[in-house]
């Protein structure tokens, strides 16, 4: 089912509207207490291609196979993807997780996935699943519920999952890169499956009453735009600084992104697959300026992780 | 015959001098001071996930920010360049270097990465094999699974974004792996080894006569 009607293109056009409205008055406003006018202002300019262009479904498989179609298609017309386009859905059939895990997807949550072209330098594009999970914990945070990031990107309220990223890179057929990046957001879904029950929850629950999923899309978006932007802005400062061999920073978007990040302090299971198996325990030391975890094991040793997941097993 | 005069080659100069010498450089530009003196035995990292640093074989200090750099392999110092001893140096000066005993794994090893094609990580990330290779790898072996340039062959996790990488060397089956799936390299190491068929027997070869000859 695609965006076919003409009642659904008129949405799409307006949802482009309402997020250019929404980081015109409200993110602007927000963003003023830390940042200056001129950066704000240059930080919406790298953000802008984000939900340039959006196609809308009530149903699909999975969003990021829609996107992968959308680069062969565009290929195929000898064009590229415009960078920043969505595709969201109001339901997946058949979403799934890092490591193939099931990903439970229905009416009521925010599913959707953006591509962005690998234009960053390895630096930047490692921060990327940090800047998407940054959003979507801004966007649950402006609902006045107590998010908080677990490195990498889980959003989580007191150990319940309320959000999830996934970031791939898909390689073009004429070997243009792109990162997908998927979002899935419970948000007026409150009933999980048992395996899910005690481990997830939802806007609605949280807040006791239904949200406008229209006016969390936007906000998502925005806050998306924003943070990209961010990112954007932090590489441009950092190439304008030290040119192209650096050394790089993103001091900005991983200060960010440790405000609202409740990892360091706490003594945290760690794996690659954690689910599969904890490959040791530790404590969260901090973060260093490439994203990297410092954990420091039981024999006072400081190992630095680059991927992987974590449990936690104490509080900070 | 010339692939086996070749192999003798090999085999004999591993039989003459079975070390490894593992040169040591600034890794940035500092003041250095030594932590080991020529002669000394040095230990590479150990503990269950190699968390627990090797002998720490030299500080370098740039702007009051000092670092000891510690070995990554087990032997002697076999020399040492004293006069940068509490010298600024650059990036890349040679320090000392290492000679390390090989056993007969690593002879075999080091062969092998003579003769393979290797296929280096990208970048210093986890990797694991792209879900069909890994289900040819589980249903046949490793040494069962043929290879060509353009396939999608290993995935990088970083930051949790997984990242397809494709195959660039030559067409082979895939002889060696040298990471476990999700394990952390870093970049430039190799993940696996490919031997391109005609090869394989020659490949073969090498292995049994090291494990039979090598005492």
């Amino acid at each position: 089912m695609g965006v076919g009607s003409t009642s659904e293109i008129r949405a799409t056009s307006e949802l482009c509207l309402a997020v250019r409205e929404y980081l015109r008055s409200s993110e602007q406003a927000v963003r003023a207490a830390t940042f200056p006018e001129e950066t704000i202002a240059r930080i919406l300019r790298y953000g802008e291609p984000v939900a340039s262009r959006i196609e809308r479904y009530h149903r699909l498989d999975r969003c990021m196979d829609r996107l992968r179609q959308l680069i062969r298609e565009e290929e195929e017309q000898g064009r590229v993807l415009p960078a920043g386009t969505v595709v969201q859905a109001g339901r997946l059939d058949r979403a799934t997780g890092r490591f193939r895990r099931d990903w439970y997807a229905p009416a009521g949550g925010i599913w959707l996935a953006m591509a962005w072209p690998d234009i960053l330098l390895p630096f930047f594009a490692r921060l990327v699943p940090f800047a998407v999970g940054l959003a979507c914990c801004e966007t649950v945070r402006q609902y006045g519920v107590p998010a908080w990031l677990k490195w990498v990107n889980d959003i989580h309220v007191q150990g319940k999952k309320i959000g999830g990223i996934l970031c791939t890179t898909e390689t073009g057929l004429r070997g243009d890169r792109y990162y997908l990046l998927g979002i899935g957001l419970n948000a007026n879904n409150s009933s999980f499956p048992d395996a899910l029950r005690d481990r997830a929850t939802s806007l609605a629950a949280e807040t006791g009453q239904e949200v406008d999923l229209g006016r969390v899309l936007v906000c998502l978006l925005a806050k998306l735009s924003w943070n990209m932007g961010l990112l954007l802005h932090e590489e441009a400062n950092a190439l304008e600084r030290n040119g192209r061999q650096g050394p790089f920073s993103a001091p900005l978007l991983l200060q960010q992104w440790s405000r609202l990040s409740d990892t360091v302090g706490r003594r945290v299971a760690y794996g690659f697959n954690v689910e599969e198996e904890i490959l040791y325990e530790g404590v969260a030391e901090g973060v260093d300026d490439q994203g990297g975890l410092q954990l420091r094991l039981d024999d006072g040793r400081l190992v630095t992780e680059v991927s992987g997941e974590l449990i936690y097993r104490s509080g900070g | 015959m010339q692939q086996e005069v070749h192999f003798d080659e090999i085999i004999n100069r591993y039989r003459s001098d079975p070390y490894d010498y593992v040169d040591i450089f600034a890794i940035h530009t500092g003041t250095v001071r030594f932590l080991v003196d020529e002669g000394s035995m040095i230990q590479g990292p150990s503990g269950a996930w190699k968390h627990i640093p090797g002998t720490a074989l030299y500080e370098i200090n740039r702007e009051r920010n000092p670092k000891v750099i510690t070995s990554q392999t087990n032997g002697q110092v076999a020399s040492i360049n004293k006069h940068l001893d509490g010298r600024f140096v650059e990036a890349g000066e040679k320090l000392l270097t290492i000679r390390h005993p090989l056993k007969k794994k690593e002879i075999i090893e080091a062969i092998l990465q003579e003769v393979l094609y290797l296929f280096p990580a990208p970048e210093r990330a986890r990797y694991y094999f792209a879900m069909d290779i890994q289900s040819r790898i589980n249903q046949k072996g490793a040494r069962s699974v043929f290879i060509q340039p353009g396939d999608e062959v290993i995935i990088m996790s970083l930051m949790k974004r997984d990242t397809p990488v494709y195959y660039d060397g030559e067409p082979g089956i895939i002889h060696s792996v040298y990471f476990k799936p999700g394990e952390s390299k870093n970049q430039g190491d190799p993940l696996f080894g490919v031997c391109a068929q005609e090869k394989l027997p020659l490949v073969q070869k090498i292995i049994t006569r090291v494990k039979a000859e090598w005492e």
